[in-house]
């Protein structure tokens, strides 16, 4: 259980790509902390660089309050759990949970009292004999997380340890890995390019572009005030609906308008973003999130809240429909509507929808950050903004 | 495409697109015909290949009077055991054996030493140099072993720092026998091949570089050690010039160097005895070898792949 600190963390590689810049990030003990991005991100660089696989080009990582730059991978004391298991192909499922043991000595009756309840834990009590290749991918996996559970370690590393299982697998295994971690309460840090296992599990998620953090917030928070359009259209699915659009004041009401459609800014926007007011006759970008915006029937009609689209696409969930038009006039723009599961639409018919424009969002045009009223700064590399 | 039952249609759809296709196969014509050519052609492989070794086998253990006169008969006078027994103790061939076993035995091993260690500093430690040598290491390959031949003979008998010459001792074979570049490359390819993950798993694991090669890259590399041992133990069990050249002490030379010149020292049924001797090592050798190491990888379940 150990606090786990960037210091300004930079990963250069010889060719001088940096795959993570000026990472600076706090991760308690006992924490969840999931890092999301698209593929080339930096996030599981960063995280090989916590476990000692890649040199730190730059700054410095602790652990526990310890500097381990220079500290090899096992003497580090953390455990991973590997994308693809990477489990020891010769080894029983017995031998690979307590390889670990072994190399640090532990005395026998204690490498079989630990492997005995890391198995039952993991429900391998069966499978204890039996080598990797006979286990199906779901054991194997849990294998693989027992492998680190034995361990007892200061923190767990995960390098998206659910990518390889099946959609149904994957949510059952991710329930237990969150479940394991609340009981252990041992410091993780979770990989992912999955931003819906980032909302679920993490405490904080730190979500991470060409190598620079973008934002480090609570899930929630992160979902309902993005730092900048990337976050916004990265986390949630499906993704935040974004248009140019222009605020004008008409009566005394602030407007956002874009192609033929007008939505008046409800108080609590302008009251939540001040600074809203300073880009009155301006461009902004207007970030609808699809649930924001209900078929006209299920929700009460307003003025100033209402669009008239028609739609293109119907995708039924079951629980709800999906519902694709084109957000401006020449369609180059298609927003996707989360209805209610009765909704009459039809494709290519005309449809009334509403916004619930409380909860609409806006960001600067040219650098993308989102305009709230607080004091937002961008680093000099002009992507990474913190609201906090 | 239509299944048709039975053995014919079962090893078609096993192999793909075949010369003759199954409904061809079904005409009496193509069945015979072609069905006939196939046995021909697998007697005459067998008898081709087989052959010799069947005949060598029958030789052995006939007088040779008998081998003389009638070559192809079988035992128009009985079995001779004896030239067995003859060729093991009388002309010592059970000696040159063991010599023989122990110098494939060394260079195994010295073979299989160098190649596993060069190969994991090099595929797995990767130190900054790595690629110099890898690339000296293949450029030693395109040298001809002929010329290493009086190079190599000097530095065994002075070999530098050491200063003591090799001649008549069996290290003059082992230690060169693991200067085999072909080896080395062939085992760091192999290495090259496997999983980082689980390399770096017992890293974190706890496992340091000897550790992480006893318990976890020997063990995943059976199928490359087989190649090897079966190349080594070979090329041991038959080299002649260069064990002529370094041993000339008649008691410590192989079956390989001792054979030629036995012939002159005995009959022709205890020197055909003893050349079946010389031959059950590789025989024997490969029928293990086949089933034990030239099959499948052994990485299932290591990694999702």
């Amino acid at each position: 259980m150990a606090a786990i600190e960037f210091h300004d963390v930079a990963k250069i590689y010889p060719d001088g790509t940096r795959a993570v810049d000026s990472l600076d990030l706090q991760i308690r003990e006992d924490e969840f902390m999931v890092f999301v991005g698209p593929s080339g991100c930096g996030k599981t660089t960063a995280l090989r660089m916590v476990a000692g696989l890649e040199e730190i080009s730059e700054g410095t990582i602790t652990i526990g309050g310890r500097i381990v730059n220079e500290v090899q991978s096992k003497d580090r004391d953390v455990a991973m759990v590997f994308q693809n298991y990477a489990l020891y192909p010769h080894m029983t499922v017995a031998q690979n949970l307590a390889f670990g043991l072994k190399l640090r000595k532990f005395d026998k009756a204690e490498v079989r009292r630990r492997v005995s309840v890391a198995a039952a834990t993991l429900g391998l009590e069966d499978y204890l004999d039996r080598k990797p290749s006979a286990l199906s991918g779901g054991q194997r996996q849990r294998v693989a997380m027992g492998r680190a559970i034995v361990r007892e370690p200061h923190a767990y590393l995960m390098d998206e340890p659910l990518s390889n299982l099946d959609a149904q697998l994957r949510v059952q295994v991710r329930a237990e890995i969150q479940k394991l971690q609340r009981t252990l309460g041992v410091t993780t840090i979770y990989v992912t390019h999955d931003q819906t296992a980032a909302m679920t599990m993490g405490d904080r998620i730190a979500v991470m572009r060409g190598g620079t953090l973008q934002q480090v917030d609570a899930p929630e928070q992160v979902y309902r005030r993005p730092v900048n359009r990337f976050v916004a259209g990265f986390i949630g699915s499906p993704a935040m609906n974004m248009v140019n659009a222009r605020l004008t004041r008409d009566n005394g009401d602030l407007i956002v308008t874009f192609g033929q459609h007008r939505l008046a800014i409800g108080d609590e926007v302008l009251s939540a973003r001040p600074a809203l007011r300073a880009h009155e006759g301006g461009d902004v970008v207007l970030g609808i999130r699809p649930e924001d915006i209900e078929d006209a029937k299920f929700a009460a009609e307003a003025p100033g809240r209402t669009l008239t689209v028609a739609c293109t696409l119907r995708e039924a969930l079951g629980s709800e429909v999906l519902v694709h038009f084109g957000a401006l006039d020449d369609g180059s723009t298609t927003f996707i509507a989360r209805v209610d599961q009765l909704t009459t639409a039809r494709m290519g018919e005309p449809l009334q929808l509403v916004v619930d424009t409380s909860r609409l969002h806006f960001f600067e045009p040219a650098s993308g950050v989102a305009i709230y009223g607080e004091r937002t700064h961008e680093t000099a590399s002009g992507s990474v903004a913190v609201a906090r | 495409m239509i299944a048709f039952p039975g053995r014919r249609s079962r090893s078609v759809e096993a192999s793909g697109p075949a010369l003759v296709g199954p409904d061809e196969w079904r005409r009496p014509l193509v069945k015979w015909g072609f069905g006939g050519a196939q046995l021909l052609l697998l007697v005459g492989l067998i008898v081709i290949g087989l052959g010799p070794l069947v005949w060598l086998a029958k030789s052995a253990i006939t007088p040779t009077n008998d081998t003389i006169t009638y070559p192809m008969a079988l035992f128009p006078h009985g079995a001779a055991w004896s030239n067995l027994r003859e060729a093991w103790t009388n002309v010592q061939v059970g000696r040159y054996f063991w010599n023989t076993v122990e110098l494939a035995i060394g260079s195994w091993f010295v073979q299989v030493f160098v190649a596993t260690t060069a190969g994991f500093a090099l595929s797995v430690l990767r130190p900054k140099y790595a690629r110099v040598i890898t690339a000296l290491l293949l450029t030693t390959l395109f040298v001809p072993a002929v010329v290493l031949l009086v190079p190599l003979y000097v530095e065994i008998v002075h070999p530098p720092l050491i200063h003591h010459s090799f001649i008549d001792s069996y290290w003059a074979v082992w230690l060169p026998a693991g200067a085999s570049a072909f080896n080395v490359v062939l085992v760091t390819r192999f290495f090259d091949n496997l999983p980082r993950e689980i390399f770096e798993a017992a890293r974190i694991d706890g496992a340091g570089p000897f550790r992480l090669f006893w318990s976890v890259v020997l063990p995943m590399s059976r199928p490359i050690l087989g190649v090897v041992s079966v190349f080594a133990v070979l090329a041991s069990w038959k080299d002649f010039l260069w064990p002529l050249l370094v041993l000339t002490n008649p008691d410590e030379q192989p079956l390989s160097v001792r054979l030629p010149q036995i012939q002159a020292q005995t009959s022709l049924g205890v020197f055909l005895a003893a050349l079946f001797i010389a031959s059950l090592v590789p025989i024997i050798g490969f029928l293990i070898f086949q089933r034990s190491f030239l099959r499948g990888t052994g990485l299932g379940g290591a990694i999702k792949g």
